[in-house]
């Protein structure tokens, strides 16, 4: 069947059967690769991506309910120039980033988290990422990385 | 030392930006035109004579492109190191539920899955052994072959006995005034890397050489196993490592099986094929940490001198020896911790059972060995009146002191000051004698209790008397002036990159940003050994200084001629070379004038760690030329009217030398930590009668960020001469403690020793498991969807 949906702010038209994922279309209709598939049970979050601005885990998501709404992957989430955005940055510059296999869907959250509270303390943010696992890490690099981020965001807003 | 410009100064991992971004390509991610897609058929039973395979109808199968059996190979596909007793798919037996029996290459998933039914299998069980202890009687079925190499040991299903003998431990432990007896037992651990395994094999034009893309951690491994189960030749098979998602010791043998299965595949269709693991297949494919049961005597003196040890470590194997012959053996040099005795007898025997088999995992051997020495160094704490922290500093490995496998220990032993320092940041003597007097006696059923919990470890560094220990780096100037810098050993997220990166930037005094690191290919880099044991920092490490040393010499020699003085007389200013008057040449100048005078700007450095001698019949000797050292304290929240445990707060201190990558030290720090942490609590693989019951993360439990509190981390920054900088790993010892300081902060909590992982609702409330009984289903449905 024909899916209409918005992608990372474009209009994108997929053919796929109507038992397809959302991640199986992503990955192999479109060939956005940012997207992993950790578990395929929807309990590791390595496929998280944006609906309507919510978390959610791409491989419980059929393709057919994304129909005339808004998508978001990790290919969405750009700074200038197409380079890496403050929340990204942050990943780097705090160590956040091992293997880098959840980090798409780790970015996706902290940004889910921002845009619903831009000041979350520090168990918000281990609340907000525990759908994500992370083996690498211990998780607190990432708490750290949106944490700051959070900080700095609120003071830009503050100055603007 | 003296100051540094780029060690240990904060840094970029190099390859970060392609992985926030989302571009970093993972084997799962790579799609080639024409490419197949490929799996394997694997056993439903655990133990199984194959009587028959046809792959006559799956042939047939539309879509099918080729199907393979073990026939398909040179001697069927033999591989495995230390012990060849592995096969590319299973020849003649199968030996645990999971064993991969035929491969099928075929156009998409629907005639994929079509080939691998239209398979017949015929298997005759055969009567299974599912603990190792029942597995070394002498009526119990034996599993797979004698051990190739070792045919003078007792029992057919015993691999290897080691043996630590340090003076007469039966003696020395009657006399002693205080004895403790305790049996610990740990769980085999999935690595859980979230990245599946995945291999991609591309058949060159001629149809006589293959390119294999695998998420391996060792390719040059992998190319041997290739090159001699397929017959090819060398030159022909060439390996890449795409960016890898993880792997924790877990990516070694079962990813080389893949390997060759894929290689096979692709030569005989003629097309690309790709095998890539669902979770399921991962769990009950893949290999896991090894299980270990533990019985441990101590004895002591009422003045608190640890006197005597006397200890047995009964280790499964599973179904093939994998490299279990190298962590029985690291648990059995481990496993009276780093404590001083007047006597120490440690035994060890690792055998096969039909359980799903056992290998490399972050610690390899010393985590399992930890839960027990260090549980049962808290008891005797507790029986002599002693405070945790004072008995280990009273007994520990001090500069100079012999460890009991009759090793002189050097300067850069510093678990005294870990000790110290992780007493210090959890602020132990204050936190944890207000616990004890706040919650006084016994709990009361319901109550929340709290406890404070520490543990002590070393670790032998690299590889030790399991092998040769060597690296190799290669550094090249490029026509565009950029610096390549290449190394055999890889990195999978630890990080290794950056730090040879910072490394050949401060021996240079160049900036990071001119070096490239591509990354690893058996074709671009020089076998260095396996990427295993936390020998990277140290061995690739020191490889890499030494390469740079050479370019730098080679540079400044340049820089002399260019500027009319003598190498010595150059000096360094940011990326200058600067002669006796003042005058600078830049770095392209100098690269310039050494092209004009025909200089070689590619050079090779390798380096071999000291040589050690460990003498397996007297059990004693070097083991390793040195240790890394750490102590960890953890604080625990316990439910008594569930069993629930929250970890509250850790802190820990390790010996790490000289500190290179400061993030990546912290993660790395602060992942073990975590990985500990399930191992403590939650991380259990249940085999009932050889089939795995939890195939995804529903079922296996790994911690999520609110299972994690925020941790300290502290490094002891001993410099360690022999190190690149003064510096040692801390991949591998930064898990080994945190399970044992968990369990010995819930004995504070519940007044209950945890005697067996995982310490989940029912061990921490009952000391014992509550368990449906297991079936073969789940087994079953994660394989082939019936």
């Amino acid at each position: 069947m024909k899916i209409d949906f918005t992608l990372n702010g474009a209009s994108v038209s997929v053919e796929a059967p109507a038992s397809t994922s959302l991640l199986n279309v992503l990955r192999d209709n479109l060939g956005l690769t940012g997207t992993k598939q950790g578990c395929g049970i929807g309990e590791c979050g390595a496929c998280s991506v944006l609906l309507d601005g919510r978390l959610v885990n791409s491989c419980l998501v059929l393709a057919p309910q994304v129909g005339g709404r808004e998508v978001v992957t990790i290919e969405g989430v750009r700074g200038l120039e197409g380079g890496a955005n403050d929340l990204q940055q942050a990943f780097i510059d705090c160590g956040a980033v091992q293997c880098g296999y959840c980090t798409p869907g780790m970015v996706l959250a902290g940004e889910a988290l921002l845009a619903s509270n831009p000041q979350p303390s520090r168990q918000q943010i281990r609340e907000a990422i525990a759908g994500n696992l992370c083996r690498c890490t211990g998780y607190q690099q990432i708490v750290d990385a949106i944490e700051a981020t959070a900080r700095r965001r609120r003071a830009k807003v503050g100055h603007d | 030392m003296t100051e540094t410009r780029y060690v240990g100064k904060p840094a970029s991992r190099v390859d970060a930006l392609e992985k926030v971004l989302g571009t970093a390509k993972y084997i799962d991610d790579y799609r080639l035109p024409g490419m197949l897609v490929a799996r394997a058929l694997r056993s439903t039973l655990p133990h199984a004579c194959i009587i028959r395979i046809d792959i006559t109808r799956a042939l047939k199968v539309p879509g099918v492109h080729a199907v393979i059996t073990s026939e398909d190979f040179i001697d069927h596909g033999r591989f495995g190191y230390p012990v060849q007793d592995m096969f590319m798919l299973a020849y003649q037996r199968v030996r645990y539920a999971g064993d991969a029996i035929a491969a099928v290459a075929a156009e998409d998933e629907e005639s994929l899955q079509a080939g691998l039914d239209a398979i017949q299998v015929e298997l005759e069980p055969l009567p299974g052994v599912f603990d190792p202890q029942a597995a070394l009687q002498p009526d119990a079925p034996i599993v797979g072959e004698r051990p190739w190499d070792a045919p003078d040991l007792p029992h057919g299903n015993l691999l290897n006995h080691y043996r630590v003998r340090k003076g007469e431990a039966d003696e020395a432990l009657a006399a002693c005034e205080v004895t403790l007896s305790g049996e610990y037992a740990t769980l085999h651990q999935e690595h859980a890397y979230l990245e599946t395994e995945g291999a991609l094999a591309v058949p060159s034009s001629d149809g006589k050489g293959v390119t294999v893309y695998a998420n391996c951690q060792s390719p040059f491994l992998n190319r041997g196993n290739i090159v001699q189960t397929l017959g090819l030749a060398p030159e022909s098979v060439r390996v890449i490592q795409p960016v890898v998602g993880g792997a924790f010791g877990g990516k070694d043998d079962l990813l080389y099986q893949t390997s060759g299965q894929v290689a096979k595949l692709a030569l005989l269709a003629g097309r690309p094929v790709k095998m890539t693991f669902s979770r399921e297949e991962s769990l009950i494919a893949s290999y896991k940490r090894d299980a270990v049961r533990m019985k441990i005597e101590l004895g002591a003196n009422h003045d608190g001198s640890l006197l005597a040890s006397r200890i047995h470590v009964l280790v499964d194997s599973g179904g093939y020896a994998s490299i279990t012959p190298f962590t029985a053996w690291r648990s059995s040099i481990h496993a009276m911790g780093p404590y001083r005795y007047a006597a120490c007898q440690v035994d060890t025997d690792a055998a096969y059972t039909n359980n799903g088999y056992s290998g490399a995992c972050r610690g390899f051997g010393n985590p399992e060995v930890c839960v027990g020495i260090e549980q049962a160094i808290d008891e005797l704490a507790e029986r002599l009146g002693m405070d945790p922290i004072e008995f280990r500093l009273r007994n520990c490995l001090r500069p100079g002191d012999a460890t009991p496998h009759g090793q002189v220990l050097g300067d850069d032993v510093a678990l005294a000051e870990c000790l110290e320092k992780v007493r210090q940041i959890s602020d132990w003597d204050h936190r944890r004698s207000a616990i004890a007097k706040a919650q006084g006696g016994p709990s009361r059923p319901g109550e929340i209790r709290r406890g404070l919990g520490v543990a002590a470890m070393f670790h032998g560094l690299s590889l030790g008397a399991e092998g040769a220990d060597f690296a190799v780096s290669t550094l090249a100037v490029d026509p565009d002036n950029s610096i390549t810098l290449t190394s055999g050993l890889t990195d999978y997220g630890n990080g290794s990159r950056t730090v040879f990166t910072l490394i050949a930037a401060e021996t240079l005094g160049l900036q990071p940003e001119r070096f490239v690191m591509p990354r690893p290919d058996t074709e671009t880099s020089i076998e260095s050994g396996p990427t295993v044991a936390s020998r990277a920092t140290i061995l690739g490490g020191n490889a890499t200084r030494l390469v740079a040393m050479k370019l730098d010499s080679i540079l400044v020699g340049s820089a002399a001629d260019l500027l009319g003085c003598s190498p010595a007389q150059v000096a360094r200013h940011a990326e200058q070379y600067v002669g006796p008057h003042e005058e600078a040449a830049t770095f392209e100048e100098v690269v310039q004038h050494a092209r004009r005078k025909g200089l070689e700007l590619s050079v090779q450095g390798r380096w071999e760690a000291p040589e050690i001698a460990w003498s397996f019949e007297k059990g004693s000797g070097e083991p390793y030329f040195a240790y890394h050292f750490g102590a960890q304290v953890a604080e625990v929240q316990v439910d008594t009217g569930t069993g629930k445990v929250d970890v509250t707060g850790f802190w820990a201190a390790h010996d790490t030398g000289t500190v290179i990558f400061p993030q990546g030290v912290l993660g790395q720090l602060f992942g073990g930590i975590a990985q500990g942490l399930g191992y403590a609590l939650m991380e259990r693989v249940d085999y009932d009668h050889g089939f795995i019951q939890n195939t995804n993360f529903d079922e296996y439990l790994i911690p999520t960020a609110l299972d994690v509190p925020d941790m300290v981390g502290a490094f002891v920054e001993k410099p360690f001469a022999p190190g690149p900088f003064g510096a040692k790993n801390i991949g591998e010892p930064s898990m080994v403690p945190a399970a044992p300081a968990i369990l010995n902060a819930i004995y504070q909590a519940t007044g209950r020793r945890i005697r067996q992982l995982p310490a989940n609702l029912e061990q921490v409330l009952l000391a014992h498991d509550l368990r449906k009984e297991g079936d073969d289903r789940a087994c079953k449905l994660g394989l082939h969807g019936k």
